[in-house]
């Protein structure tokens, strides 16, 4: 090595080795080609994984420290069984043990549908479908289909909880043209209360009233790229939805994704208050940039029109713990905001300091409280395993968005093995 | 050698490398599996398979591709979409469709540009250079013309380019891709010619890396076949039903 590098510094001083010293490099690198083995593999239908995670956490507080530990098994499969015909189905089971809150087992059926397709631009679903909308990274206000799909965290990355979370049973049909779509669906109410037990299939979490949508897609360049949703259901106003993404320059992508109608507080509904519908915001938009060394970089800013200001948020925090408990609990199913503002940072540095190592750090501030959460994490890619280690640490005055999170710090180490 | 006189005997810079382009790239749309096998310091470091599926535009004449990953497991299923600067990931596991920049890279020293399929003589204009006897991938060596070719489409993943093809038949022997500084950024062999989809054309292209030689893809090209690619397919919407045949 140490003598390539000599020669290279040889090179940058005299023109004729230089040349020579290339044409050396071509042939070395000639050689390795020619030594390449034949190695393109098939694609599958299946990707299945295994994963351990070990766990520690320190409590707010006193900072009592918990222990605890996970086996997890991820299947999914996306086959086509007849010409025109889909079946797909995802599931996955987390076993939990310890101290932790949310230990035993949890299966979370993801998906299970079906799909026909009988002309290319004509397709119809039926199932359980994970209908997820929106281009923001931190905050998704037009994925109207995430409230009550999240049955089992097991990180706060946002790429797992898109990842883990059910789908709600629905029957969808979609037609498309060159640069564009347009999406209907409908989805029963199916149960009255969500299950917590084990394997069910938990029909009630995602499936407690009738709701429908309506998505249009249209390209209008290769810059600019939106969408437009409604979406309503039974004792509800529509809703209507707008996304868009655009290309600002080779390194810069930036999106905006805004949700508005009638609609109640997060507060009035989740405590049973007096109604007080009236036109309400949310919206998320940020950038993206991508440094020429492949780190990209995320900001966002969240607004939640139904969330509380900073004088209701407060006034709640100081209140009686059951109601303060009732409103993070239904702010969380919903995977909403409980307070009006937030920011949300998020940067991936691939390949980090060499081959193979993730590291990712993200950052949600509350602009409301100024509590923040942090996370961290480096992976590690072997070819069919990942090791990572992610830390969180949640800082905040009690009671505020992430200071009330029952866990200060957390480390957890994971290793997942693909199949 | 000067080539003002050569320019005007020779068939157009331009023309040599639409020529070359047909080579490259089948006239009709076709799907074919890409393998990149990475080196460092002559040590395999990583490999991936993709599919890819490619269509001209009717208008522009460019490339418009639909990428599967295949291996390795874990990228398995994930598609990305490139039509012009519409650049998307898609998982499946998560059904979250995110833009990218044309910058963002997903596969290590190869950029998204070298992947897919491009058109250079759509988007550069060639002039020649000079006319000289060059080793090819093979070790042959073989009377090429040198292209120099400047980017007149904006966004282009390379400012310039020089390359050598194959005075003979056209064939795209080598080429340097350069930064709007000048800074080499890789050098490319064509090489492994075979007959695919009615031409010969090559079926490997040894990437090395510009500043460090020792970083080498070795990209393999495997499994060609006519494949229809109905516009529909080149959005973002059609991403989460994308099914290979």
């Amino acid at each position: 090595m140490r003598a390539l590098v000599l020669l290279g510094l040889v090179a940058t001083v005299t023109p004729a080795p230089a040349v020579a010293s290339a044409a050396e490099d071509e042939a070395a690198a000639l050689t390795l080609a020619d030594r390449t083995a034949e190695s393109a593999e098939k694609g599958r239908d299946w990707r299945v994984f295994a994963e351990a995670a070990l766990r520690q956490s320190k409590r707010q507080g006193a900072g009592q420290t918990l222990e605890g530990g996970r086996l997890s098994m991820d299947l999914r499969y996306d086959g086509s069984f007849a010409s025109g015909w889909r079946a797909v189905v995802a599931d996955r089971l987390d076993m939990n043990r310890g101290e932790i809150a949310g230990s035993g087992n949890v299966n979370t059926l993801k998906e299970a549908y079906l799909s026909w397709q009988p002309a290319t631009d004509r397709i119809a679903d039926l199932g359980r479908i994970n209908a997820r909308q929106g281009v923001a990274l931190g905050y998704n206000p037009t994925d109207y289909f995430r409230a009550g799909a999240l049955r089992s965290i097991v990180s706060l990355d946002p790429a797992s909880l898109r990842e883990n979370r059910l789908g709600s049973v629905m029957l969808r049909g979609q037609t498309l043209w060159a640069g564009g779509s347009l999406t209907a669906l409908y989805s029963p109410k199916l149960a009255d209360h969500p299950n917590a037990s084990a394997y069910s299939p938990d029909l009630g979490a995602t499936n407690r009233q009738d709701r429908w949508q309506l998505a249009l897609g249209q390209t209008f360049s290769d810059r600019i790229n939106p969408q437009a949703l409604i979406s309503g259901g039974a004792g509800q106003s529509p809703q209507f939805g707008f996304d868009l993404t655009g290309l600002v320059n080779d390194a810069t992508v930036v999106y905006g994704e805004w949700s508005g109608g009638r609609a109640p507080s997060l507060a009035a509904q989740a405590l049973a208050l007096a109604q007080d519908a009236a036109f309400r915001s949310r919206l998320a938009t940020g950038l993206t940039y991508t440094s020429p060394t492949n780190v990209t970089l995320t900001l966002e800013y969240d607004y939640n029109g139904a969330g509380l200001g900073a004088a209701d948020w407060n006034a709640l925090r100081r209140g009686p713990a059951a109601a303060y408990a009732a409103y993070r609990g239904f702010v969380a199913d919903r995977q909403d905001l409980p307070t009006r503002q937030a920011v949300f940072v998020y940067a991936l540095w691939q390949d980090a300091l060499f081959k193979h190592l993730d590291l990712t750090a993200m950052v949600r501030q509350d602009v409301v409280d100024n509590s923040r959460l942090q996370w961290l994490e480096a992976r590690y890619h072997f070819t069919r395993i990942d090791l990572a280690l992610q830390a969180q640490l949640n800082n905040g005055r009690p009671g505020s968005n992430y200071g009330a999170l029952s866990e200060r710090r957390m480390w957890q180490l994971l290793a997942r093995y693909f199949f | 050698m000067p080539l003002a006189g050569l320019a005007s005997a020779a068939p157009s810079a331009q023309s040599i490398l639409a020529a070359s382009d047909a080579i490259r790239n089948p006239g009709k749309p076709f799907a074919l599996t890409v393998t990149l096998v990475e080196y460092r310091n002559a040590k395999q470091t990583d490999s991936n398979t993709l599919t890819v599926y490619s269509s001209a535009d009717p208008h522009s004449g460019q490339f418009r591709s639909l990428i599967r990953f295949v291996a390795p497991a874990r990228d398995a299923n994930k598609l990305m979409l490139k039509n012009g600067n519409d650049l998307w990931f898609f998982d499946p596991a998560s059904k979250a469709s995110i833009r990218l920049s044309p910058q963002q890279r997903l596969l290590g020293q190869a950029a998204n540009g070298d992947v897919v399929t491009v058109n250079l003589a759509k988007d550069y204009q060639a002039r020649i250079a000079t006319e000289e006897s060059i080793q090819d991938g093979e070790r042959q060596t073989r009377r090429c013309y040198q292209l120099a070719l400047a980017a007149v489409a904006p966004d282009v993943t390379y400012h310039h380019i020089d390359m050598w093809i194959d005075a003979g038949n056209s064939r795209p022997v080598k080429a340097r891709f350069y930064t709007a500084s000048g800074q080499l950024l890789k050098t490319a062999y064509y090489r492994r010619y075979q007959a695919q989809l009615g031409v010969e054309r090559p079926t490997e292209t040894v990437i090395i890396d510009g500043l460090d030689p020792n970083w080498v893809t070795v990209m393999r090209y495997s499994d060609y076949a006519w494949r229809a690619v109905p516009e529909v397919w080149l959005q973002r919407d059609y991403l989460p039903r994308f099914r290979p045949e």
